[in-house]
């Protein structure tokens, strides 16, 4: 397994209260896998996806990477390896191509060699942004072409997981295809993917998970 | 006739009182406007009455007594009673914000006042209050009010940015480089009303301390250099007061993994 999650809990003590969102979660990703997770509305999907990439502050549970347990990687590398891609897109103020390259700014990964302007052009061409610009300020981008730089940042900069949020929620249909397609491709390449999703099927997924109550089931298909 | 002293006309009950009535002027305005002010201006002239004529006596009785430890133990009140203002002034900060404003008030203010009095006025003895405690007073009162700025603006700015800052903490970034764009922004907003108050003085306004000089019959000349070195004291103090207490406070609002607390994630906090 690439990922594993055991027992993953949370108590969230926002509104309306102390609430249990997670109890006890347990899943496994597959390198190559593409599992999409549904559920109502609040049902902590987002959470369970903050869980994973150790960005849920005072969550428990286990987490284990390629065989490693959690604690054999600093937290900067730990997001480098599996890295969400929260529902709203931000943009940092300077270019698309700043915007593209802002993870070999990190200091994690300063000893990556940065990708070259071809494949940024690329990049931006297999999802149908072929008409932005390089030098495009990224505060004139619409939300939707904002969101697919983002997915595109994620994706260039290689993690082993990905964690979606809704990677197609502000897209039409045309651009949710091109985003699916760059996910399987991520996925060919040996990638894990977890998506949360509840708008749109398709049929890139390879299993769906249903997280209701709290409690994580596997959906037959 | 009023007394003179040295050469300067000293101010007694009487001209206090008649001052006075200038307030009652604003309140009586305060009152045909429904301005609804009369109570808190009475209570802040009531204050400034006691406070600055309480101050007056506590100094002369300090330049009097003329020890060491008493300068030192007053500049540390007046620390503390700065950085329980900063406090205040910055609701939204993290808990554990009063330890890192104590610390950058003492480091602040110890450093620049006697860097002041001791390297640049050359004060003897050293801890002579006459000087000390006007310096550190001014230091204290610019700095906390730069640094104020910069807490209160540290806080708000990441909140703002939280979107961005998760964004970039999910590819790896560590507090620091999620949070570089705020910690800079918050600086510069503690340091730009010294810059300002710097570039307009003597032209736009007479600074406090030339003011005080010239109407105690010093030289306006003499009291001019006086203004600079504390015009450039106060700069230095507000910019390393500034940069101090956001370098050590904007961690407060990560966690020890580095992921930064959004509002829902805060109680108990």
């Amino acid at each position: 397994m690439l990922l594993s999650a055991e027992g993953l809990t949370f108590t969230s003590h926002a509104d309306p209260g102390p609430h249990v969102v997670l109890d006890r979660v347990s899943l496994a990703l597959a390198a190559g896998e593409i599992v999409d997770v549904r559920g109502p509305s609040g049902s902590g999907k987002t959470t369970l996806l903050r869980a994973l990439a150790r960005l849920l502050p005072d969550g428990s549970g286990t987490l284990t990477l390629a065989g490693r347990p959690a604690a054999d990687y600093e937290p900067a590398e730990w997001r480098r390896r599996v890295t969400l891609l929260p529902q709203t897109a931000a943009m940092r103020s300077g270019t698309v191509r700043d915007n593209l390259l802002m993870p070999w700014r990190l200091k994690v990964r300063s000893a990556d060699l940065r990708p070259p302007e071809g494949v940024l052009e690329q990049a931006l061409h297999d999802v149908g942004l072929a008409e932005i610009a390089l030098d495009r300020d990224a505060s004139r981008l619409s939300v939707g072409q904002a969101a697919r730089i983002a997915l595109l940042r994620a994706v260039l900069a290689a993690p082993d997981v990905l964690l979606l949020d809704e990677p197609d929620a502000n897209l039409d249909n045309e651009s949710a295809a091109q985003v699916a397609a760059m996910t399987e491709r991520f996925a060919a390449g040996g990638g894990a993917v977890l998506r949360v999703r509840h708008q749109r099927g398709d049929v890139a997924a390879t299993r769906t998970l249903r997280l209701v109550g709290g409690h994580l089931t596997e959906v037959e298909s | 006739m009023n007394e003179l002293a040295g050469g300067v006309i000293t101010i007694g009950w009487p001209q206090l009182l008649l001052s006075t009535g200038f307030v009652v002027v604003v309140g009586i305005l305060s009152m045909r406007l429904a301005l609804g002010l009369e109570r808190d201006l009475a209570v802040a002239t009531v204050r400034t009455f006691l406070q600055l004529i309480a101050l007056g006596l506590v100094l002369r009785w300090v330049f009097g007594i003329d020890s060491p430890w008493l300068v030192l133990a007053i500049l540390v009140f007046m620390m503390a009673a700065a950085a329980q203002t900063i406090v205040k002034r910055a609701p939204d900060a993290p808990p554990g914000i009063l330890g890192s404003s104590m610390v950058t008030m003492l480091l602040t203010g110890f450093t620049v006042t006697f860097a002041v009095t001791g390297l640049v006025i050359q004060v003897e003895p050293w801890y002579r209050a006459q000087y000390v405690i006007p310096m550190a007073g001014m230091v204290l009162g610019n700095s906390m009010n730069g640094i104020a700025l910069s807490l209160e603006r540290i806080f708000a700015d990441l909140d703002a940015r939280a979107g961005e800052v998760l964004a970039l903490t999910a590819l790896g970034a560590t507090p620091w480089e999620a949070a570089g764009d705020s910690v800079r922004i918050a600086i510069r907003a503690g340091l730009i009303p010294t810059i300002n108050a710097m570039a307009a003085a003597g032209i736009v306004f007479i600074p406090g301390m030339m003011t005080g000089q010239v109407l105690a019959g010093a030289d306006p000349l003499a009291a001019s250099y006086y203004q600079v070195v504390v015009m450039l004291m106060v700069a230095a103090a507000t910019a390393l007061g500034s940069v101090l207490a956001v370098l050590l406070s904007y961690r407060k609002r990560f966690t020890a993994d580095g992921v930064y607390l959004e509002k829902g994630y805060r109680q108990g906090r």
